[in-house]
């Protein structure tokens, strides 16, 4: 108790905590990235909706390891092909005293389509063609044809109220209404209090709240972009827990007595993609000449480059252990997700016997792009690629850069052998193989990130088939196939899943990691 | 006078045409910007109605001349990655970076000023040469390296100040400053510290290398033989001298500090404009970019001329131009 008021008076004395009295209803958090808007609306951003999870509510709430969970909603069930009935929470507030009904829920689906920014918070309702009241708790949601994943889609649909939001629902006055906090009403567990972009994000709590009375009166969100920025205010005192601690710091803060370092599987898996196009820019012969063909084309290439890979080594060296090896594009437990996957083995000999199988028994020369700053450790993984690379004969050149320059350069096509993260948010396999392993198709609204040009037509019939599954185990059952039959292939390679790591002060609180990586205040404890 | 103001806003307005087009071709050159921002699960007709609502499906031209016509009627546009006006977004921002760069700068000028002259004025005495030591070292370590040495040192394991923010504010005329409280000064600090030590070190370095010139000219002997005590000299004629350098760096020094503390801005979270464009590169926003970039180039053309005038009234030889 002594030293926790030393920590306090130390707190105290830095500045930070001027003008608010009792220190322990306060809740200081730094993170890396904040909120676009004040309007959930606006953006998909994973540190948007993160931060909107503190002022709004989903009718569907996905838990810790993203596992679906009603949410303002009780229950859901489809009623026919293309209907779905959502059954409502009854006798919730918003922060303003009204009530929250099916009007509610109607109002926020039909205003995305005005309100949305670039990062579309469209794909979360694409599904629906019609939001129909049946009474004040209950809805019934048309969809155009058989839609058994909108569940899933709902978990970031936030719902704000149709009273307060009404006047703020144009792509000009949103913004306007919702960061100066009139239309910021939600039913959530905190009240806005103030923001600005790229600041900090107030908050105070909502008494009323659903889920019970949280533990903070108020809860200030830093948002400091900077990484070793985040980790001196935390180790300065001047924030209580801070996010994403990087693999190098992590080794210092793990045996700092001050700092507790929380560890968290992520959603995120490091995934080595290889053109499938005829002909592909990046590859060449060792003297500079063309080759024949596009070796990712052949089966035995793709092998050879995973049997190449030496994932324990990736994840113990290159990571400091913050990882695990990966043999599936999922973490293992998400819905759709293989047991029957077995762990890339490493074999060098192997991959020169492949390489020389396939006509390259003296390899060839190929530029591997990967993003450097999107993730913890990204442009690491990405040399330690092209030094086990080159060990079986083939020349790497290591391109890890800007996320800014390879995602636009990734879409035009410009590389042959890349490598980035996929988290998959959702928790379930639609969301991955449904946009990166089924063929580019806009008919069928499916393949819009695949970039390599794989097409596997029985991939394709399973995940198009499941689509339309309303019964969860015969879906369950075509995506797992489908992984396999991905997995199989070799065109999209996992190599490592990511873990994160949180700081907080020692000993003062309790929280346990989110797949997501979402840091929530209210269910962070203080530790009594 | 007048043909020289008309002179130099044709060519500030030459400048930031230029400036524009640059931008806007370089930002175009990078890519599409929804293919950085657009969530994975987005389906390629979503894909194609969200490039078209940001008016990304146009050609570069027509997007360029759309953005000017607008501009004439004042308006930047709207930041892609806020749906704010762009320069509600740079304004809500300006006070803190200002606040930041006005202290830095001034503190930087007065004391180097001051501590050049005396170096120059006693080059042998051994507070010259301590002062000349410090110099170097402003010089030559990398101020990234000096803000993470201030925080670890002053934050982290004294807990004298703290690590990063921007600490309590105070509303003057609606603008929040944090100069104004003490939380705010503490916040302050380091960061002001650490944005000052290069151009400080420059200050000494210039002052020094004037007063040890000056010196020796004629002006100062007949000064001296006239009977004026060694203050005045100092003061009046001295400091008159070699003040057309000085004045010359501290408008670039202002102007660029004031665009591009972003490295500064980034170490100790400081919510300025620099770390505002930083992440907008990051993001491909490109009316925060365009926008910013050609207030910049407004400033600068506005401190030149500022400098310009004030070099007038230093020198009369300048006010006459080359006639004299």
């Amino acid at each position: 108790m002594k030293t926790n008021r030393l920590i306090v008076g130390l707190a105290l004395g830095a500045g930070l905590l001027s003008g608010v009295s009792a220190y322990a209803q306060t809740l200081t958090v730094a993170v890396r990235g904040g909120p676009d808007s004040m309007d959930p609306h606006y953006s998909a951003l994973g540190p948007h909706a993160e931060a909107a999870k503190h002022i709004y509510d989903t009718l569907v709430w996905s838990g810790e390891n993203l596992q679906i969970e009603p949410g303002l909603a009780t229950s859901w069930e489809p009623v026919d092909e293309d209907t779905w009935e959502f059954k409502l929470r009854e006798g919730i507030k918003f922060h303003d005293g009204s009530d929250f009904d099916a009007e509610d829920v109607k109002f926020s689906i039909e205003r995305i389509p005005a309100v949305t920014g670039p990062t579309t918070t469209e794909i979360y309702v694409r599904r629906i063609k019609e939001v129909e009241i049946i009474d004040a708790y209950t809805l019934h949601l048309h969809t155009d044809g058989p839609a058994a994943t909108l569940p899933y889609d709902f978990v970031r649909l936030f719902i704000v109220s149709s009273d307060a939001a009404a006047d703020y629902s144009t792509s000009e006055t949103a913004a306007a209404g919702f960061n100066s906090g009139a239309a910021a009403i939600g039913t959530g567990p905190f009240k806005f209090v103030s923001w600005e972009p790229k600041g900090d994000l107030v908050l105070e709590r909502f008494d009323d709240y659903w889920r019970g009375v949280g533990p903070w009166e108020t809860v200030v969100r830093k948002e400091m972009p900077d990484d070793s920025a985040r980790l001196a205010t935390l180790l300065a005192g001047q924030v209580d827990i801070i996010n994403y601690i990087s693999s190098v710091d992590y080794l210092t803060v793990k045996d700092n007595p001050a700092v507790d370092a929380v560890l968290g599987d992520s959603v995120y898996i490091m995934n080595m993609q290889l053109d499938q196009r005829e002909v592909t820019p990046m590859v060449r012969a060792k003297d500079g000449s063309d080759l024949a063909e596009n070796p990712f084309r052949k089966q035995e290439v793709r092998d050879a480059l995973n049997y190449a890979i030496d994932r324990e080594t990736m994840v113990e060296i290159v990571l400091e252990g913050l990882g695990k090896p990966a043999n599936q594009l999922m973490p293992a437990g998400f819905f759709g997700s293989s047991d029957d996957i077995p762990m890339p083995v490493y074999d060098p000999a192997k991959a020169k016997e492949l390489l020389a199988a396939a006509g390259y028994a003296d390899g060839f020369e190929m530029d591997l792009y990967c993003t450097s700053d999107r993730l913890p450790g990204d442009g690491a993984i990405c040399q330690g690629l092209g030094q086990m690379f080159a060990q079986v004969g083939i020349t790497t050149n290591v391109n890890a850069i800007s996320k800014t320059v390879y995602f636009p350069a990734q879409a035009k096509g410009e590389y042959s052998i890349y490598m980035n993260g996929w988290g998959t948010l959702t928790g379930e396999a639609s969301y991955t193989l449904g946009s990166l392993a089924h063929s580019d198709n806009p008919e069928v609204k499916l393949g819009a990130f695949n970039r390599t040009g794989y097409s596997n037509p029985e991939v394709d019939r399973l995940l198009q088939a499941g689509a339309t599954m309303l019964d969860a185990d015969a879906r369950r059952t075509a995506y797992e196939e489908a992984m396999k039959l991905v997995v199989a292939d070799k065109v999209l390679n996992p190599i490592v899943q990511l873990q994160t790591v949180w700081g907080a002060r020692a000993g003062k609180f309790e929280f346990t990691p989110r797949a997501d990586e979402d840091t929530l205040a209210f269910f962070i404890k203080p530790k009594e | 006078m007048l043909g020289f103001v008309i002179q130099r806003a044709l060519q500030a307005f030459m400048v930031m045409a230029v400036m524009s087009v640059l931008v806007f071709c370089g930002v175009y050159a990078i890519g599409n910007p929804v293919d950085i921002v657009i969530p994975p699960d987005a389906t390629q007709q979503l894909r194609e109605e969200t490039i078209a609502k940001l008016g990304l499906d146009q050609p570069l031209y027509i997007q360029y001349f759309t953005f000017v016509g607008n501009l004439l009627h004042g308006d930047f546009g709207r930041s892609f990655v806020y749906n704010v006006p762009v320069l509600e977004l740079i304004g809500g921002r300006l006070p803190a970076t200002l606040e930041l760069v006005l202290i830095s700068v001034f503190t930087a000028t007065f004391l180097g000023v001051v501590l050049g002259i005396y170096a120059g004025y006693k080059p042998d005495s051994r507070i010259s040469k301590t002062i000349m030591i410090v110099s170097i070292l402003g010089f030559s370590v990398p101020s990234f390296w000096v803000g993470l040495i201030l925080i670890l040192t002053f934050a982290v394991n004294f807990n004298l100040l703290p690590a990063g923010g921007r600490g309590e504010t105070v509303d003057v005329f609606g603008i929040p400053w944090s100069f104004l409280t003490i939380d705010g000064l503490r916040h302050i600090a380091l960061p002001a510290i650490n944005l000052a030590l290069f151009k400080l070190s420059m200050m000494i370095r210039l002052a020094r290398a004037g007063t040890r010139e000056i010196m020796l000219t004629d002006t100062i002997k007949f000064a001296r033989a006239a009977g004026i005590s060694e203050e005045v000299i100092l003061r009046r004629h001295l400091l008159k001298l070699i003040s057309i350098p000085i004045v010359t760096v501290f408008g670039l020094e202002l102007g660029s500090t004031l665009a591009f503390a972003v490295v500064t801005e980034s170490i100790f979270s400081w919510p300025g404009v620099g770390k505002l464009i930083i992440d907008s590169i990051g993001l491909l926003d490109r009316p925060v970019m365009v926008a910013y970039l050609i207030l910049v180039a407004l400033l600068f053309v506005t401190i030149n001329f500022t400098v310009d005038l004030v070099f007038a009234l230093i020198d009369p030889r300048l006010r006459h131009g080359g006639k004299a």
